[in-house]
């Protein structure tokens, strides 16, 4: 094999974009990120190192990505229209993942919100043409955040189907012509004093099931009696800050709403296979990174005065993980696919089953084999596995919540199982 | 939980003689004491407290000596009928913090080498049992066989290369090797213990004084976990040793694979088994579906079983080892072929096993899990630090390859 390139992707569906996106993006990591990543740990609190790499990655004095979203005529490049949407998605996704899936994370959760409102078929221009400037004209990175995960779980937060909204605790309450909302979420990415704008996934009628009862509405992280808490420590991605947000009788246009009743928990429902998409591009970006530092490695350290390589045993192993890369990334770009075929006569709409259910399923393979390859990496690096030096300690790091973030593992699984085999009671 | 840890996590409790189960009990309420319920404090000042706690536990009650004769001034714990007592303190150990556990298991290692019964090296003890029976925290650390680098040929043992030699000098003897990496320690430590190669190849282990002028260390590693090892690259240029500091006979090498196998196995089951803990309390707090306790749903319950049997079978397995090794008459001592092999077998498994109930168990925590507020994401870093080290080389090939060996008779691999 030539390169990482190599591992197998559609050729034939890969957006017209995808050669010159990549480059810019490759050379980005390269110069940006790459040299400093190992020191990305220690800067978690202040992103001293990180936030500079952000705004040549998303402002508009670097590769200003942060408006891929949006339409051309409000400053765009389109992608929320076009027919490539997922299929850049997970490129961007991969080319950055590589680098760092924490700074993947940020970056791409910033698209996240926006979804629900440029996203055709359902491009809000009202509140395109309110956001555009926030993302399309500026040098500096600006971030969004996506709400969803309040502290007594994440999971049913997402399980819209079996739980009808009725344990959401954030509240939206019209008031003339403003939503007055009240809540505390904690977790969501970009938070931490990052994001300064905040899609909030809410109920405007506490304990109700009633679908026409959630709503999804846009607050500015400025807007008053939002209070962010300081970014949490984890156990890695570090150039991705959480933290609580605590919203206090805080008060919004009415038309800040996404959709509208109904629509908004079909498009809430559509956000899923979009951070799912995001999530197997990240864990395929950082499996493509592990295969070149382990390609480098097992060429060049021995067994048995042979090079790991040409071990029979040790062979047995990276062919299997090189193997799996391989197969993850087909899946993730099969993902893709079901995502850009929402718009064809064969393709299912992104909010019905057989794209969010189907696609839960791929993301959890995809994660547990990354959890998995990663793992065994570290095993074949032996006692230079856990070394930050090697760069795949840090991933494999990372990539864990990957795994669990969306509701966690099981709820993936409960999705599959209604889904393959009908089951009513899950 | 209304049962206990050793209710719930058994091993047979007769081959733990009454003394010992003293010390147990004394290491358990230290771990509960001075880690486990001050665990926030603990980690927020990580590195005083570390250094802190491991003088409590060496120096105040004392283990620092525990495997040293007690004709010099030791627990007398140096007897092969003592494994599965030590096994059992750095299983407490382990559950308080990793990183003690595995200097307390190298220690161990280092006197196995030397000090257990019947190879006691009288001349080695001698030396060694002032120091640490002295009230100064020690520690040692451990230099292993391992990879080589493509276009330098080294000499193996068992296929993994030796990086260090060991030649005649004067009246005691020359080592050398460069960029070697420890298992542990590097930085800090004051005793090398190094698998070296004679000047025909063959294996012996080297103890090298942490003082030596012709050491030469590289900056301190960041890892995954155990961070507060300080380990670091070594490289010896002709440091000169002793003549009794080098041990020759046979199976040495052997014998130290075995004890780590077993003492960090031992490690690794108390992180397990304080993970458990962390889990059970997770589980009867969190609520889903917007009320089921997470532990009544039979999805969660399932992830909860592997987390205990994960657990348990890997006490129970590394029992089976201990006993084996605290009966030389029966199955042959602790460096012989046979105890090896089970000994690389149990010890890789009980690592995998823990690693699953641990990545099990953190799919149920969500984000929680991730977050170093739960203490368990330390674990999770810990573990994975310890298997990584044990594989050695390339995915346990070795251990694989001395499997192989002992049960099919290959003789060429
Ligand atoms: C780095 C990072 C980034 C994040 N980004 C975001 C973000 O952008 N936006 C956001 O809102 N949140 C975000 N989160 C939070 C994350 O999405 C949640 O942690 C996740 O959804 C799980 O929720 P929880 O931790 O509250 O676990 P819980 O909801 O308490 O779930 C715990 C466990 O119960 C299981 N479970 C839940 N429901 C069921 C069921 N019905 N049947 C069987 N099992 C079930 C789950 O699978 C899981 O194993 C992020 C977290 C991290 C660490
Ligand atoms: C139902 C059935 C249908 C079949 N149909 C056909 C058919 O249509 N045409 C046909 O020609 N054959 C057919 N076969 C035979 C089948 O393809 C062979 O059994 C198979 O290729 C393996 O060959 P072998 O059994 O001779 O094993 P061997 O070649 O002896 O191999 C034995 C083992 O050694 C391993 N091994 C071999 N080389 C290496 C190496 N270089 N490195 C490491 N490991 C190695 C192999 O992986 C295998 O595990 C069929 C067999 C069955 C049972």
């Amino acid at each position: 094999m030539k390169n990482f390139d190599e591992f197998s992707k559609p050729e034939e569906y890969i957006s017209p974009m995808d050669k010159h996106l990549r480059s810019a993006l490759r050379n980005w990591a390269e110069k940006e990120v790459m040299p400093l990543r190992r020191k990305y740990d220690e800067d978690w609190k202040e992103h001293h190192l990180i936030e500079p790499a952000f705004d040549k990655l998303m402002g508009n004095k670097g590769l200003g990505i942060q408006k891929a979203l949006f339409p051309p005529e409000l400053g765009g490049w389109g992608i929320g229209q076009s027919d490539y949407a997922f299929t850049v998605a997970c490129a961007l996704a991969e080319e950055v993942g590589r680098a760092d899936t924490g700074m993947a994370v940020a970056f791409m959760v910033t698209y996240w919100p926006l979804t629900t409102i440029l996203v055709d078929p359902h491009v809000n221009w009202r509140l395109a043409r309110e956001f555009a400037p926030m993302f399309c004209e500026t040098e500096k990175a600006v971030f969004a955040a996506n709400a969803m995960t309040e502290p007594q779980g994440g999971a049913d937060i997402e399980n819209l189907e079996i739980t009808g909204g009725k344990t959401i605790r954030t509240t939206a309450r019209l008031d003339g012509d403003e939503w007055v909302i009240n809540g505390h979420k904690l977790w969501p990415t970009n938070t931490g004093g990052v994001a300064k704008l905040f899609i909030v996934p809410c109920t405007t009628k506490p304990g109700s099931t009633d679908i026409n009862d959630f709503a999804l509405i846009f607050v500015p992280a400025d807007a008053k009696g939002v209070t962010q808490g300081g970014p949490y420590e984890k156990a890695g991605m570090a150039a991705d800050k959480n933290g609580d947000i605590w919203f206090e009788d805080v008060r919004v246009p009415s038309w800040y709403r996404a959709q509208g009743p109904g629509k908004d928990a079909e498009v809430f429902r559509e956000i899923i296979p979009w951070g799912l998409i995001g999530s197997m591009g990240f864990l395929c970006g950082a499996m493509l990174n592990l295969y070149e530092i382990l390609y480098d490695f097992v060429s060049t350290k021995t067994y048995k005065n042979k090079p790991l390589k040409e071990d029979d045993c040790v062979a047995g192993i990276i062919g299997r993980i090189a193997g799996d890369i391989d197969i993850c990334r087909i899946l993730a770009y099969e993902s893709a696919r079901m995502g850009d075929r929402r718009n064809k006569p064969y393709g299912y709409p992104l909010h019905s089953d057989e794209v969010v259910s189907k696609m839960r399923n791929l993301k959890d393979f995809v994660s547990d084999r990354a959890v998995d390859v990663f793992g065994k990496a570290m095993d074949v690096l032996g006692t230079y596995g856990a070394d930050r030096e090697y760069d795949i300690e840090k991933h494999w790091r990372d990539i864990k919540i990957i795994q669990l973030w969306m509701g966690g593992k099981q709820l993936c699984q409960m999705e599959a199982a209604r889904y393959f085999f009908n089951c009513k009671t899950l | 939980m209304n049962k206990t840890l050793d209710e719930l996590f058994v091993y047979p409790k007769e081959l733990v003689d009454e003394e010992s189960k003293r010390v147990i009990h004394l290491v358990r309420q230290w771990a509960d004491k001075e880690i486990i319920s001050k665990r926030q404090e603990y980690r927020e000042n990580y590195e005083k407290l570390f250094i802190e706690t491991r003088k409590s536990l060496n120096l105040t009650i004392g283990l620092q000596r525990l495997t040293l004769p007690e004709e010099s001034g030791g627990f007398g714990w140096n007897n092969p009928a003592s494994t599965p007592g030590i096994v059992s303190v750095l299983t407490e150990i382990g559950r308080a913090d990793a990183a003690i556990g595995v200097i307390s298991a190298v220690k161990c290692v280092v006197f196995a080498a030397t000090t257990l019964l019947p190879h006691l090296d009288k001349d080695v003890c001698d030396v060694l049992a002032p120091i640490y029976c002295a009230d100064e925290l020690k520690t040692p650390s451990l230099i292993l066989p391992g990879m080589g680098t493509v276009g330098e040929e080294t000499p193996l043992f068992l296929g993994r290369s030796i990086l260090a030699t060991v030649e005649p000098d004067g009246d005691g003897y020359a080592v050398n090797g460069k960029n070697m990496r420890p298992l542990n320690s590097g930085a800090v430590a004051d005793l090398f213990c190094v698998v070296c190669a004679d000047k025909l190849g063959r294996p012996c282990v080297a103890l090298v004084p942490g003082d030596d002028r012709n050491i030469v260390r590289g900056r301190t590693l960041l890892e995954t976990g155990l961070n507060a090892s300080a380990n670091c690259d070594v490289s010896f240029n002709n440091v000169r040793i002793p003549k009794s500091y080098l041990i020759s006979r046979d199976g040495v090498v052997e014998q130290i694979y075995t004890w780590l196998n077993l003492l960090l196995g031992g490690v690794s089951v108390g992180v397990g088994m304080n993970f458990f803990e962390i889990v059970t309390e997770w589980s009867e707090t969190r609520t889903i579906k917007g009320g089921t306790m997470m532990k009544e749903n039979p999805l969660c319950a399932s992830v909860l079983a592997d987390v205990a049997d994960e657990t348990f079978t890997a006490r129970l397995l590394l029992y089976n080892l201990a006993h084996i090794m605290s009966k030389p008459d029966d199955w042959g001592y602790s460096g012989s072929q046979r105890v090896y092999t089970f000994s690389q077998i149990i010890g890789s498994q009980v690592q995998q096993k823990i690693m699953r109930a641990i990545n099990r168990g953190l799919e149920l925590m969500g984000s929680a899990g991730y977050s170093r507020e739960w203490h368990v994401e330390k674990h999770w870093r810990d573990i994975k630090t310890i298997q990584s080290y044990l594989c050695g080389v390339g995915a346990e090939a070795p251990v694989k390859m001395d499997t192989a060996r002992f049960f099919f008779d290959c003789k060429e691999i």
